[in-house]
């Protein structure tokens, strides 16, 4: 490893972490590392979540209670009386207790079981009393809605981190998350195909479809054209069948069918696709709008589809839309290649949080004014109204309430309103490890499914890149479905559209409602679609690319406004739509970089932060379409001319978790999948974590040097004694003794003290002035106190519940000792472990109930069955445990913590693994830490390649031996593995795996020769076996043996190495 | 067969020896004998470390387990652990192991009062009789205190770091040494390092090595990754400096076959001689541990040999038997 000079100062990065200067590499362009901590700074871990949601709170929440269906709640005995929301805000999380309201901190809520919810109020004029009088109200509240931890109503926003560790925060943990009910809940990132897009696509029955999704806040609806028997239909949920697509056509004005053809395009094969359809509606009779018209209303109810705008009863914009669809539907039909991919990224929008809960917030905020009305209505139909009518009081604050907390915490999304019924949004945090955490934060689901056995969504999308993480997947069923978000990746909120669409008019773009339907599709201009929309088109689109790029760039339009020039489609797509993916690149010009050495200076120096090169157009953000069309260079140095960005760092495409294996690049591309999954060993507490000698950078940027979850073991990689097969580790009993791998795992136990329940001091027991020996942890208040030493069956709380009814009990009289039933709670533990208790908290519920809460605590160490893991998706239980004096010791006296077996290398191909052990012993010998990032090393060993190399057997037999089913899965595809067959060994069934592996997977009939012991083939002329070697059929046998065994011998063969077979009679 | 004795007589040169360090050489014997010592050393050599930890106040953030694991693990004087009992066969007491015997008390009551962080380490735990029994680093001290001119500097040495308070906390307990063997847990052992290696016999192959240029010379000396071969800068002749750097690497054998010259060095593990590393945790001596632990062996030794009035099962045993009464006949 390169160390640098100790005078080359200004090579050296100065940092938090005095080792990030050691392996500083020596690089001709300029490092762009620290760019990466400090984008961090700026966005955080968990960014998308918490930027949604304040979008959210901030935003979209106003707009919902603003549009046009919600503002109102009108009587509809006397319309006069109305309830009118002025204004809507959520305040910081608070909690009341008998009518005061006081601020509330997240520890509290996850200690006594509460949420951690914010009041939401509304300013509202209503009209009261008799006359009628209007009034305003001021900050009514109306809910009370779960806030996301870290997000601008959190009381922990902005908190430094000795704040935070007065409230009990961990100044580490990212936020992003909920507290409801106590329990930590993330509410998953949704993926789900865009809105407003037109999508080309093949249907179930193999049709070319266009279809689009609208969504606004006022609908949302499904338009799909597609195409049936060479003739196009419209489908449409208001429609009860499919509705030929030109009385769609003339239904919305357009009566002329050269116009039609015109809007498609002039292309005669356009022309000729459409005649079909063309010649029904003439066949149908229908020649104007009328006469359309009235053909539709048969076919039931409104016609409104697509997001295209309607003013004034004006069609003309959607006509264009439908002509736009038809277009590209047919040229589809015509070049199967334009059909557009459903796993593109760019094709994809993730929901998250913030709109997910806008989503229920508006559907609850609805019901909540329905049934505000209809209490209203009720209480005016009485004829007897004694007080005077007040409306406000007709919120029930209760319905959105229940309603966000019950979804949060079930994770069920069943909101009828918008056709939505989900289950599973939500999971708890899980806090196995801090990287566990928060890898959960960037988990992504997918929509549909698990269960779907198609490869197309499970494979790695190449526009994944830098978006989503390669690595970090599920095994199983959710393989390739369930992805995570790489290190820079931001999900981006939505944005005001209408300053964008006058920007864009005054750039060039000719307006739609202008052009006749010859001109749309002339050969010398674009269209300009903003967010699905067709704004007009534009006759220079890559000026008017680079114009609102350069605008962007000068930090006059946001920062996410992606602008994409399609030329296949003729189009240039805008978008400023939420829920997008993007990235941070930096721009070049005309390959160089635009970030120069004095930048970096100026950063490490602290007089730049991220934002400021972000304004000065040094970096910009590219969503996946808009990669597109730039030419990303992966290094400096590998920029050409024709360059227009360049990557920050290539290990950016990882995501958090998979940043944290050392030598990625060196492994079998499963193992870091699979060592990814493997979060879950044994890591609850570890007694004496250690920094791993081996970081990576990704490890530094996310904190988890300072909260490791591992340690550092010597390690003999050797085989030793019989207990270490199948991956199995041979551990140590000094290093363990010594405190190697122990782990403290903490378990709670609770339990609420009922009205009628009663906690007594423990009665002390005639013999020898003791308690009963379950007794002895109580306290003298009838509770285990902290620190004492539980044993199975002790006794935690000494409680008794009264016996009789419940009036009596109201009766405030104190009953007698007979009356009540001994409820202890018993501490439930296996024998021989020693638990303490560690803590005990009590605290009233909603109930008004005390709870107790114990937290017991138990120090593990390693035993034979625990299991390890290394980085590298390495696992392997504890074998057995060896004295120290056993073990294998070097010259110098050094004895390994654990033994590895050699065999776990070579068929998992952990290289990584190899270099780490290698990286950490010169790390331990020279006293520092080193890096092991991705593609953190120079590469191109190709001098090596010759030595490592590795035979790979023809795949036949590969083939083959996954066929052994077992008997009862063989419709399943079951298969009967290698450790099925091991336990079959061991149980000493031999019929049976005869049975499994032979006669019912694939016997084969092999002619063997007795005195060469090779194999011979059936010489059909002489009708008898003949062995070539021998040239003679005379001492050929027949046999029977697995076609896999046969294949094996012929491959050894081919091979030079000579399987002889010698038969006895039986 | 009759008559011919194999007994051989071991002999030890000690070739360097500190408080906690020793190096010897362990000649004419074979492997086992050196390793029955090592093992001994490692696992049976008793010394005293806590075993019970009554904690009464611990507002520390670590917990009680934590804190007594780590008590545990603080090496402590043990020179009269060989003289010692073992607690559970003390006769003097119930096995509580409080008495003089089989016990040392050690209390340590410390309270962080100033805003600085607070370092409880070895040097507070109190034993109640420090001529027994103390932890090293405090004993250490002591016999610096003692000796003008020793190299020892006192405030190098802040002691075995316990925990860390801060203000307000407080830690005060009982503890109780007893004696043991690594065997049970290695905080009885008193060796932090046992090794022996064979001793290599290197030979060069002289006629061979004249045929390489000087610069072969020097790569094939540079291709060991310790010293121990080098270059006589005035016959140009590569002589061996250093055999015992040597650690069975095979990495000069195997640039030799890439240079086309097997054979041009041989070296061979001489069966019959060792030379031994022994560090101390400093619990005892390192030369009392290798003493200590002949010691063990030969009680060991002792626990199988046969009574004199076994003879009659001499059919039984034969010479064996004879041999376990010990040869004194």
């Amino acid at each position: 490893m390169a160390v640098p000079d100790e005078d080359d100062t200004s090579k050296r990065i100065p940092s938090p972490v005095s080792m990030k200067s050691l392996a500083a590499p020596v690089k001709s362009a300029v490092d762009k590392y620290q760019l990466l901590p400090e984008f961090l700074k700026v966005r955080g871990l968990v960014k998308q979540h918490l930027d949604s949601f304040n979008y959210f709170i901030n935003c979209e929440i106003k707009k919902i209670i603003h549009a046009k269906d919600n503002e109102r709640i009108v009587s509809d005995i006397n319309p006069k009386i109305y309830l009118k929301f002025l204004d809507i805000y959520v305040e910081s999380p608070s909690v009341e207790e008998d009518h005061i309201r006081e601020p509330l901190i997240p520890q509290r809520c996850r200690l006594s079981d509460t949420t951690y919810a914010a009041p939401v109020k509304v300013d509202i004029e209503y009209t009261r009393g008799n006359p009628i009088q209007t009034e305003i109200k001021k900050g009514h509240v109306i809910a009370n809605m779960p806030i996301m931890l870290r997000s601008r109503r959190c009381v922990l926003y902005g908190m430094d981190d000795d704040e935070l560790a007065r409230l009990g925060e961990c100044p580490l943990d990212p936020g992003g998350y909920f507290i409801v009910k106590g329990t930590e809940k993330v509410l998953m990132i949704q993926e789900q195909l865009s809105k407003n897009r037109i999508i080309i696509d093949t249907d179930k029955k193999g049709r070319v479809s266009a279809s689009v999704t609208s969504s606004t806040h006022e609908r949302k609806s499904k338009t799909v054209i597609v195409m049936e028997k060479e003739r196009i239909y419209l489908q449409l949920n208001q429609f009860t069948k499919l509705i030929p697509i030109m009385v769609i056509m003339k239904a919305m004005g357009m009566e002329s069918d050269q116009e039609v053809v015109q809007m498609v395009g002039r292309d005669p094969r356009y022309s000729g696709l459409l005649l079909p359809s063309i010649q029904e509606c003439a066949s149908e009779r229908i020649y104007t709008q009328y006469q359309a018209l009235e053909f539709l209303e048969k076919k039931v109810v409104k016609s409104r589809f697509t997001n295209q705008k309607v003013h004034q009863g004006d069609f003309y914009p959607k006509c264009i839309y439908v002509g736009v669809m038809l277009r590209r539907m047919l040229e589809a039909i015509l070049n199967a290649d334009t059909i557009d991919d459903k796993d593109y990224v760019g094709n994809k929008r993730l929901e998250l949080s913030g709109q997910l809960i806008s989503l229920l917030f508006e559907d609850l905020f609805k019901t909540m004014s329905s049934a505000a009305k209809k209490s209203i209505d009720e209480a005016l139909t009485k004829a007897s109204r004694s007080s005077s009518m007040d409306i406000s009081l007709h919120l029930k604050k209760d319905w959105i309430t229940h309603g966000l907390e019950r979804a949060i915490s079930t994770g069920n999304w069943d909101v009828k309103r918008f056709k939505m019924n989900r289950k599973g949004m939500t999971q708890v945090v899980s806090r196995l490890s801090f990287i566990a955490a928060l890898g959960h934060m960037t988990r992504i689901q997918p929509q549909f499914e698990k269960s779907r056995k198609v490869s197309g969504p499970r494979a790695l999308q190449p526009s994944q890149w830098g978006m989503l993480c390669p690595c970090d997947t599920p095994e199983g069923e959710a393989c390739g479905l369930v992805k995570n978000l790489a290190l820079m990746t931001h999900v981006t909120t939505d944005e005001e559209e209408s300053p964008l669409i006058t920007l864009c008019y005054s750039l060039g773009v000719e307006d739609m409602s202008l052009l006749s339907a010859e001109e749309l599709h002339s050969v010398n201009s674009y269209l300009v679609m903003f967010n699905g929309l067709i704004l007009g088109k534009h006759r220079l689109p890559q000026r008017f690319a680079n114009g609102m790029r350069k605008l962007r760039r000068a930090g006059k339009i946001g920062e996410f406004v992606s602008v994409f020039v399609n030329e296949k489609q003729r189009c240039v797509y805008l978008a400023s739509d939420g829920g997008r993916v993007c990235r941070p690149l930096v721009i070049a010009d005309k390959g160089v970089s635009r970030i120069k050495e004095h930048h970096m200076k100026e950063l490490r120096d602290g007089a730049r932060v991220f934002d400021d090169f972000l304004r000065e157009g040094l970096i910009e953000y590219l969503d996946v379409n808009e990669e597109n069309n730039a030419l990303i260079a992966l290094y400096e140095g590998e920029a050409d001319s024709k360059t227009t960005h360049i990557e920050i760092e290539p290990f950016t495409i990882l995501g958090v978790c998979a940043g944290l294996i050392p030598y990625p690049h060196h492994n079998q591309s499963p193992r870091n999948t699979y060592q990814l999954c493997r979060m879950d060993t044994l890591l609850y507490l570890l007694v004496y974590p250690q920094r791993p000698l081996l970081t990576t950078k990704s490890i530094e940027l996310v904190g988890y040097d300072k909260l490791g979850a591992g340690q550092n073991a010597t390690v003999a990689v050797m085989s030793y004694s019989g207990y270490d097969i199948e991956d199995a580790i041979v551990m140590n009993k000094s290093s363990l003794d010594r405190g190697f791998g122990r782990c403290i795992v903490m378990k709670k136990v609770s339990a609420v003290k009922q009205a009628y329940d009663r906690i007594i001091m423990p009665k002390m027991s005639s013999g020898k002035g003791g308690l009963d020996s379950h007794m002895q942890i109580l306290d003298t208040d009838g509770i285990a106190s902290p620190g004492e030493i539980v044993r199975p069956l002790d006794i935690l709380i000494n409680k008794q519940s009264a016996t009789v009814s419940r009036d009596q009990l109201i009766s405030h009289k104190v009953l007698p000792d007979s009356a009540y039933k001994f409820t202890p709670v018993k501490h439930k533990g296996t024998e021989g472990e020693t638990t303490v208790v560690d803590r005990v908290a009590l605290f009233t519920d909603k109930d008004q109930n005390m709870v107790i809460k114990f937290m017991i605590r138990h120090t593990r160490r390693p035993e034979v069955g625990d299991k390890f893991s290394s980085r590298h998706g390495q696992k392997g239980v504890c074998g057995t445990i060896v004295q120290q004096e056993d073990f294998p010791f070097s010259e110098r006296g050094i004895c390994p913590d654990l033994i590895m077996n050699p065999h776990g290398f070579p068929s998992r191909m952990t290289i990584g693994k190899m270099i780490e052990l290698l990286g950490g012993k010169a790390g331990v010998s020279c006293g520092r830490f080193h890096y092991g990032s991705a593609f953190g090393e120079p590469s191109g060993h190709a001098d090596r390649v010759e030595v490592i190399r590795y035979h790979r057997v023809s795949s036949p037999s590969v083939y083959i031996h996954g066929t052994y089913l077992l008997p009862k899965a063989k419709t399943y595809g079951l298969r009967l593995g290698e450790m099925e067959r091991d336990c079959l060994i061991a149980y000493g069934a031999s019929m049976l795996i005869f049975e499994r592996l032979m006669i019912s997977s694939d016997p084969f009939k092999a002619q063997v020769c007795r005195k060469c012991g090779l194999l011979g083939y059936y010489h059909h002329s002489l009708k008898t076996g003949f062995c070539s070697m021998c040239k003679s059929g005379e001492n050929v046998s027949t046999m029977k043996l697995p076609y896999a065994c046969k294949l094996l011998f012929q491959e050894l063969q081919a091979m030079n190495i000579v399987p002889r077979l010698q038969l006895t009679e039986h | 067969m009759e008559g011919i004795s194999y007994q051989r007589f071991p002999k030890v040169k000690i070739r360097e020896m500190k408080d906690d360090y020793l190096k010897f050489e362990l000649r004419e014997t074979d492997a086992s004998m050196a390793n029955a010592l090592r093992r001994v050393m490692l696992a049976e050599v008793p010394t005293l470390a806590i075993d019970l930890v009554e904690i009464e106040v611990n507002s520390t953030v670590l917990n009680d387990e934590f804190i007594a694991h780590r008590l545990g693990l603080i090496p402590l004087t043990s020179d009269r652990a060989m003289s010692m009992r073992f607690s559970r066969d003390c006769d003097a007491c119930d096995g509580d192991g409080q008495c003089e015997f089989c016990s040392v008390e050690f209390t340590l009551n410390v309270r962080c009062t100033s805003d600085h962080t607070l370092d409880v380490t070895s040097t507070d735990l109190r034993s109640s009789d420090p001529t027994i029994c103390c932890p090293v680093d405090v004993a250490a001290r002591a016999t610096a205190a003692l000796d003008p001119n020793s190299a020892y500097d006192p405030s190098e040495q802040r002691g075995i770091i316990i925990v860390k308070l801060r203000r307000g906390q407080e830690l005060r307990l009982r503890a109780i040494a007893r004696k043991g063997i690594g065997k049970d847990h290695a905080k009885w052992s008193p060796a932090a390092t046992v090794t022996f290696m064979y001793e290599p016999d290197i030979h060069i192959n002289e006629d061979l090595m004249e045929t390489l240029t000087l610069e072969e010379k020097r790569s094939w000396v540079e291709s060991s990754p310790t010293k121990v071969f080098d270059i006589d800068p005035n016959t140009q002749q590569v002589v061996v400096v250093d055999p015992e750097a040597y650690t069975y690497d095979d990495e000069v054998i195997k640039k030799a076959e890439a240079m086309g010259k097997p054979g041009l060095v041989d070296i061979n593990a001489k069966e019959d001689s060792f030379i031994f590393t022994v560090e101390s945790t400093g619990a005892i001596k390192a030369s009392q541990l290798v003493i200590n632990a002949i010691e063990i062996l030969r009680q060991k030794l002792d626990a199988v040999r046969l009574s004199l009035d076994t003879e009659e099962c001499d059919e039984q045993f034969g010479e064996l038997g004879a041999h376990l009464r010990g040869s004194a006949v």
